[in-house]
């Protein structure tokens, strides 16, 4: 991709990450407010199951992308000065990477289990 | 060279700010990217409550308690509506992109509906989750 394109591809990955963000989470409210009541049974069993693990685990991937790019774009207008700028994107690029890592973990501990 | 650098030092400046006048659509906008900034900085806590919650039989009824508090509650009220604000505004900006509600008098209808059914959302959790 030609560095004229790259301010498209974020603009792209934004639209990408919130539609599939949107459709995941309506199905979680969907799924929330139809159980009566939440066990802990019921609530393992929801995120131990292959494909709603998987979809978390994609979620959160998109999650952070699109945490990338709108915080990106907001240190981009409102902070002035090179150095101060990159300081703040690698914190939160890192902090970003270890919000996944723990995320991953805690979902990769669960034993897949179809129903 | 020179000649451009004389002009951007012409260039006139408006700092006065009282004199802007934001249309809804700038207001929304901003709310866009504040509630966004507050989804951001709230994601720790519910990794926190997610990963209690599947730790074990306690941990669950103890994420329970913890997300009945009322000092949690005030904050999954304020999260809730940045979620439904941003969810909502995200919507309006994917239709813009496609050329619905694209003209000038509709796009500030739509942003004050926006304004709007975030509000809405946020009484109607907050008297779910207090009464």
């Amino acid at each position: 991709m030609s560095y004229q394109a790259k301010g498209l591809q974020a603009w792209f990955f934004q639209r990408v990450t919130g539609v599939f963000m949107a459709f995941y989470m309506v199905y979680v409210l969907w799924f929330s407010l139809s159980t009566e009541l939440f066990t802990y049974q019921i609530w393992l069993a929801w995120f131990s199951h292959p494909l709603m693990n998987m979809a978390t685990a994609l979620f959160f991937i998109q999650l952070v992308v699109h945490t990338w790019v709108g915080m990106r774009d907001i240190v981009l207008d409102y902070m002035p000065g090179d150095i101060l700028r990159f300081i703040t994107l690698t914190c939160i690029s890192l902090f970003l990477m270890a919000l996944s890592i723990g995320m991953l973990r805690i979902l990769f501990s669960l034993s897949f289990n179809i129903l | 060279m020179n000649d451009f650098k004389k002009q951007i030092k012409k260039r006139p400046k408006n700092l006065n700010l009282l004199s802007v006048k934001f249309p809804m659509s700038a207001v929304m906008s901003v709310g866009h990217r504040a509630a966004g900034v507050l989804l951001f900085i709230s994601i720790p806590y519910f990794i926190y409550v997610f990963q209690l919650s599947l730790s074990d039989e306690t941990g669950f009824l103890q994420a329970k308690t913890e997300l009945n508090s009322p000092l949690v509650k005030l904050f999954l009220l304020i999260f809730i509506w940045a979620l439904a604000h941003h969810f909502l505004a995200g919507i309006r900006f994917l239709l813009l992109d496609l050329d619905i509600g694209i003209e000038k008098k509709w796009a500030q209808k739509t942003a004050v509906l926006v304004i709007a059914s975030g509000f809405i959302i946020f009484l109607i959790c907050s008297v779910v989750l207090f009464y």
